[in-house]
């Protein structure tokens, strides 16, 4: 990590630079230490997916996967994701084709005007990464640190489960299975 | 909402990071940072200078040190939830999590900062007091251990100096036989608490051994109810006798009127909780 | 009828096309065509607006709830690098006037303000910097000089507040900025006549829709070019030029409103004025384009979208076999510190105010408050969703006063289903309805009987379980005489009376069609609803269907989505388009297959030879022939290139307000039924409720999509659980607003939700509206509250607790719990 002086809005600062990993894709930056990850993913980056909420922690709309675990994008300063790999709603899509959860919320009707639905989708991600076959109170559980205004969250965890058996499904198909 | 501007500095060891907090300036330890950060975005907290510990892999422990186990700074809530010598030995604080914040929270924020932010609304206080956990706080060239109970001193106010670093948290194992409850009453859960009380105790020849309560949410920092759990030490546990020490609880609380609402509510909250632990924990007692 | 309503004419339908079952689109739960650039991240939301050279502005916002601005120095916040600009209210006076306001006389308000502050988080000078960080370094270096007025928190004391306490003692000596009184029939005669009258003193306090995005704006400003160019994600984009052009000093045409993809309104973003007001006159001020995004705390305390805040002194007279016969209010409203659409939310609930039964007439005296709190706006329901609960409040009040089953009360007194169209004692009218049926299809889902015996037995073994039913309306296409039709008489204020919605469709060369529409897309499901429909109507595949927007000055006649219109009032557009479209379709279609007009129809996408199968020209063979080769059709105008039109539907049914306000005439026509039922269980002990069951039934006219549909209904449920039993502004004796966050600030997550919500639809078509649609965005709201306060009154029947205020938080249930303790206890 390097820095080097300069002035900012009057108080001498370092920015720092550092090396990261976002979207399978690696990005170097120099940035005021306080810059926020979700204005660096947003701005610095230009993916506007991470969406700001509340920038107080509670809305998990900023929600984004850091080195595999979902995390509030607007309480990490972007400095400190040096060496990590980051993945936004931009990287779920594979290719021309939406992820399996993706695509769950779309024929379930997961979301309407869909602001929280990135920070769903990390979260569902995470959520089915390390439980592939969740209840329906798992599922309520684990978005219970994501609001939506618009939804009532019933549909939701539809396309959670959805997702889930769609992702079950994938892995058979790809992984052997003992005969 | 945006921080105000502060300088960073990252410490790749422990003993790098005590000796720039040795220096002087408004300094604050940035671990999970998921209190400081908001309070930050606020501007409700404008340190000149934060030291990063993220990179002291060195305390990103959990860890069976014989009688007791070993948190180190950097384990986060999400890790200690998860873990198997927790849920083993003091299954209190894994059902607890359930109500501390939420998963993408737990994934950053740690317990050792949840401790020293101490909230007053803030879970682990009372529950590492119940545990009569050991904090280990170090400074340049020298350590000391704090109990628990000793450490909270008031709202976001505690015996940690300037220049310390809460590094461990040592949880004495359980004695066989003893059994646990937790209550808590907030808006929704993972919010701050209303109230919340917690308990261990064991039952030897039908009377209660050991018992240990402490609450948070109500007073200005969580602590243990020593009156109450002298008046139910050697007692046989009953409906009665749970229903009499909450009264004595309730009355001796000294809530601040608030949103979270009135002081009575407080009050109201600890008689229907308090013996609704007891009961738990007789009940979890072999 | 009542002899007030005879002048009440309702006029004849306008449908064409008539409701009827078997439909290819309509009906069906397709999957929305907006969704796969959402779920992508490339939704272009307001805050994904960039323009090149764009600067950030951040506020220097009131911390006092009433104070007089003595000075304000920005030297210190103007030096700091990075700072372009700091503009004070005087700054922007130079190139803005105040807001524009529904009110009648009009309240005076400043973007920033002038002279004094009236509520917390008011902005009193804006910054603008190189970033929003920079931003906000200067904002906290404005140095503002207070003397501080007494702060109006309480309604009833700031109505009788005088001197220093008055909001605005330029314009008005008191702070009730409104007290009128109505008479609709013969409310003194059925209350002296009545054998029995239900007195009740409800409260209802303030929340707002607290949309996960908030409010922003990026505005440029171009003297060469001659105006503003403006990115915002107001609903109601196309309308707003012709009512801010004047506060900005450039003709409506100078104004070119861009809209975007919004993040949820609920009612929050419907004008969005004071926000472009503030930034397109920073922009200019500064000479750079502006954007300037809410944060949170901004979004709670300067929004000017809370909602209704009201205690109503309510009677309800019935005859002795529990006929109701009239009912009465007199309400308090406290409206805040300004008053942007008057009396509008009362307008509104007039629309529905005697809810599903029959009753003679209604009289209100409506009082509007002002105090040191940020002013109301529109929240789902706008107003309605209070007389609603009130409403239903009174009912099981009425059952509880005559010893009589509320459920038996309310189908006594129910409209019976050939009664309609209804008019009730306002003047509005119900276009249709079965509420009999909606009420037995609810009973039933819910088991309605089996929950009540069950929940009697649990009682009777000391746990605190009870249900709740609530019978209510939800009227849909709004017309805007509810905006102004309780003003006072003498000066009624800006008496609009359209509510357009246009759509233009353009048939491509290529085969696609291209649809412009002029309303947002705000959370609703527009090009869904849309895709479906001339899908129906012209045979086309939706995926064919490609979607833009209009902007301000490429479109018009456009409204937008709120008062749950958008989707019956653009179905009226695709209907006329269609009719148009097929006309040419036709003539063009006919002379390539060397047939008459009308030996040709519309057949999966191609203009088909009636009774032949294999003679037909595709839509897109006929639109490339139409556009590129002219010389294959006649001379002649009919016969100009290309294939498209623009249509536009007006209000179907609507009529003016009687002169004398004897009624209000017909203004919220299309309206649906819902009833909702709950069994909650109470923890006596902490004053917790949890939902055990919950089922609702709507009633709204032809469904297009039962799925967005359903989406409505829960989100809508969602925020009146919120609304019921968790949230609330609190505001302090200084008139501190003490919870602006979303931590203390409870909404329901997925966990408060509950577990096993049934949802059931009966579908009434409407009469006037095509396919007989009616709207569906705000029922969840207008049910749950009514359901849920019957539900907990019902669990604590045996404790002799009574709900008459809203929310019932967990602290305020115990409390309630606690007072009905010490009373039998003495």
């Amino acid at each position: 990590m390097t820095g080097n002086q300069f002035t900012e809005g009057g108080t001498n600062m370092t920015k720092v630079s550092f090396k990261v990993t976002v979207n399978g894709r690696a990005r170097e930056a120099t940035v005021p230490p306080r810059m926020l990850l979700s204005d660096f993913i947003r701005q610095e980056l230009s993916l506007p997916g991470t969406h700001v909420g509340c920038e107080h922690g509670v809305c998990g709309s900023c929600n984004v996967i850091v080195d595999g675990q979902a995390v509030r994008s607007c309480l990490m300063f972007a400095v400190q994701v040096e060496g990590s790999e980051i993945t936004t709603v931009e990287g779920l899509t594979q290719g021309d084709a939406l992820h399996p959860i993706q695509q769950a919320f779309w024929e379930e009707h997961g979301l309407q005007c869909g602001f929280c639905t990135p920070g769903m989708l990390a979260t569902a991600q995470e959520l089915l990464a390390q439980n592939p076959d969740p209840t329906d109170d798992e599922i309520r559980e684990a978005i219970s640190g994501n609001l939506c205004r618009c939804t009532g969250y019933e549909f939701i965890i539809s396309a959670i489960r959805s997702a889930a058996v769609k992702l079950r499904e994938t892995d058979t198909e790809t992984t052997p299975q003992p005969v | 909402m945006k921080p105000s501007a502060f300088s960073y500095e990252c410490p790749n060891d422990l003993q790098a990071a005590l000796a720039l907090l040795a220096s002087d300036g408004d300094t604050r330890i940035l671990a999970g940072g998921q209190s400081l950060v908001p309070m930050m975005n606020y501007r409700l907290a404008q340190p000149e200078r934060l030291i990063d510990i993220n990179r002291l892999s060195e305390l990103d422990y959990i860890r069976d040190d014989g009688g007791v186990i070993a948190i180190g700074a950097l384990a986060r809530h999400a890790a200690i939830k998860s873990s198997d010598l927790i849920k083993e030995h003091f299954p209190i604080v894994a059902e607890a999590y359930d109500w501390i914040a939420h998963a993408a929270v737990r994934n950053r924020g740690t317990l050792c900062g949840n401790l020293c932010h101490a909230d007053a609304a803030s879970e682990m206080p009372a529950i590492m007091q119940i545990l009569e956990a050991e904090l280990v706080l170090l400074k340049v060239g020298t350590s000391r251990v704090i109990a628990a109970q000793d450490f909270f001193l008031g709202t976001y106010e505690t015996a940690i100096a300037a220049d310390e670093i809460l590094t461990e948290v040592r949880i004495p194992k359980p004695a066989a036989g003893t059994g646990w409850g937790f209550e808590e009453v907030a808006m929704r859960r993972g919010d701050y608490a209303w109230c919340t009380v917690v308990a261990t105790l064991r039952i030897s020849d039908g009377k209660i051994a050991a018992p240990r309560i402490a609450m948070a949410g109500v007073n200005d920092c969580a602590a243990r109810l020593r009156d109450a759990e002298a008046a139910l030490t050697e007692q046989t546990p009953g409906a009665s006798l749970f229903d009499a020490v909450a009264d004595t609880v309730a009355d001796a609380a000294t809530p601040a009127e608030s949103s979270a609402g009135s002081a009575a509510y407080k009050r109201d909250l600890i008689r229907a909780l308090l013996p609704r632990v007891l009961n738990d924990a007789v009940t979890r007692a072999t | 009828m009542s002899s007030h309503l005879k002048s009440n004419v309702i006029p004849p339908s306008r449908q064409r096309e008539v409701p009827r079952t078997g439909m290819t689109w309509i009906g069906q739960s397709m999957k929305r065509v907006e969704d796969p650039r959402i779920l992508s991240g490339k939704g272009g939301y307001i805050d994904d607006v960039a323009v090149p050279g764009m600067a950030h502005a951040a506020m220097v916002s009131s911390p006092h709830a009433h104070a007089r601005i003595v000075s304000i120095d920005t030297s210190k916040a103007k030096a700091l690098p990075g700072v372009i600009g700091v503009y004070t209210g005087e700054d922007l006076a130079t190139v803005a006037d105040p807001c524009p306001s529904f009110a009648a006389p009009p309240i005076t308000q400043h973007a920033i303000s002038v002279g004094k502050v009236r509520h917390v988080g008011e902005v009193v000078a804006a910054v603008v910097a190189e970033d929003r960080y920079i931003a906000e370094d200067a904002a906290e270096l404005v140095e503002v000089e207070w003397e501080i007025l007494p702060p109006n928190v309480d309604l009833e004391v700031a109505a009788a507040a005088a001197g220093d306490a008055l909001l605005h003692p330029d314009d008005r000596d008191s702070n009730v900025a409104l007290d009128e009184s109505f008479s609709f029939g013969d409310v003194d005669q059925h209350f002296a006549e009545a054998h029995t009258v239900v007195k009740r003193r409800l409260r209802w306090q303030r929340s707002s829709a607290q949309a996960i995005e908030t409010c922003g704006v990026v505005a440029q400003f171009d003297p060469f070019k001659g105006g503003y160019t403006i990115h915002s994600n107001s609903n109601f984009y196309n309308f707003i030029p012709f009512v801010i052009g004047g506060s900005l000093r450039v003709s409506p045409g100078e104004l070119r409103i861009i809209p975007v993809l919004t993040g949820g309104s609920f009612g929050s973003k419907v004008f969005n004025h004071k926000i472009i007001i503030l930034t397109a006159g920073l922009a200019r001020l500064a000479g750079v384009p502006v954007k300037y995004i809410e944060d949170r705390l901004e979004h709670f305390t300067n929004s000017d979208s809370h909602g209704s805040d009201r205690l109503y002194d309510a009677e309800l007279a019935m005859a002795e076999d529990g006929t109701f016969t009239s009912l009465r209010f007199t309400v308090m409203d406290d409206y805040g510190a300004y008053l942007q659409f008057g009396v509008g939310t009362h307008g509104n609930a007039m629309a529905q105010v005697t809810g599903p039964y029959q009753i003679q007439s209604f009289g209100m005296r409506v009082m509007a408050v002002l105090t040191n709190k940020t002013q109301q706006g529109p929240y789902r329901g706008f107003g309605s969703e209070v007389t609603n609960w009130v409403m239903e409040r009174m009912v099981d009040a009425a059952a509880e006063e005559l010893g009589r089953d509320p459920v038996a009360l309310r189908e006594q007194n129910m409209i019976q289903p050939d009664q309609f169209p209804y008019m009730i004692p306002t003047g509005n009218i119900y276009d249709s309805g079965n509420f009999q049926k909606v009420l037995e299809e609810a009973k039933t889902m819910f088991d309605f009987d089996g929950w009540r015996s069950k929940a009697r037995a649990m009682r009777a073994k000391g746990r605190c379980v009870g249900v709740g039913l609530a019978t209510c309306m939800e009227r849909s296409v709004y017309g805007p005489t509810e905006w102004w039709s309780l003003n006072n008489k003498e000066t009624p204020g800006f008496t609009l009376t359209s509510t357009p919605e246009g759509i233009t469709v353009r048939l491509d060369p290529s085969g696609k069609m291209f649809v412009t529409l002029n309303s947002p897309m705000v959370g609703n499901s527009p090009e869904t609803v849309v895709a479906q429909i001339l899908a129906e109507r012209l045979t086309i595949a939706p995926e064919d269907i490609v979607f833009n927007y209009s902007d301000s000055q490429s479109g018009f006649n456009g409204v937008g989505p709120q008062g749950s219109r958008f989707t019956a009032m653009i179905a009226g557009a695709c209907v006329s388009a269609s009719i148009k479209l097929e006309e040419k379709l036709k003539r063009f279609g006919a002379h390539m297959l060397q047939r008459r007009p009308e030996d040709v129809e519309l057949r999966n996408g191609a203009v088909a030879v009636k009774g032949l199968k294999d003679q037909e020209k595709a839509f897109g063979e006929i639109a490339l022939t139409s556009s590129f080769f002219r010389l294959s059709f006649p001379d002649g105008e009919e016969f100009d290139s290309g294939i498209e039109t623009t249509a536009v539907y007006d209000h179907p049914l609507s009529t003016d307000p009687a002169e004398d306000r004897s009624h209000l005439g017909i203004f919220y026509p299309i309206v649906g039924h819902i009833c909702h039922i709950v069994a909650v269980e109470v923890d006596p002990g902490t004053g917790k409720v949890e939902i055990l069951d919950y089922t609702a039934v709507h009633d709204n006219g032809t469904m297009v999509n039962p799925r967005t549909l359903a989406g409505q209904v829960w989100g809508g449920t969602a925020n009146g659980i919120g609304t019921t039993l968790s949230e609330v502004f609190e505001y302090d004796e200084d008139g501190q607003f003490t919870n602006p966050n979303f931590a203390e600030f409870a909404m329901p997550t997925a966990n408060e939700m509950p577990r096993n919500f049934k949802l059931g639809h009966v579908e009434t078509p409407s009469p006037y509206t095509e396919y007989g649609i009616k709207g569906g965005g705000e029922g969840g709201r207008l049910g749950a509250p009514s359901a849920l306060t019957s539900a907990i009154e019902d669990a604590l029947s045996d404790r002799g607790v009574k709900i008459a205020s809203l929310p019932v938080t967990p602290p305020i249930l115990r409390g309630l719990i606690r007072d009905a303790e010490q009373a039998a206890t003495g």
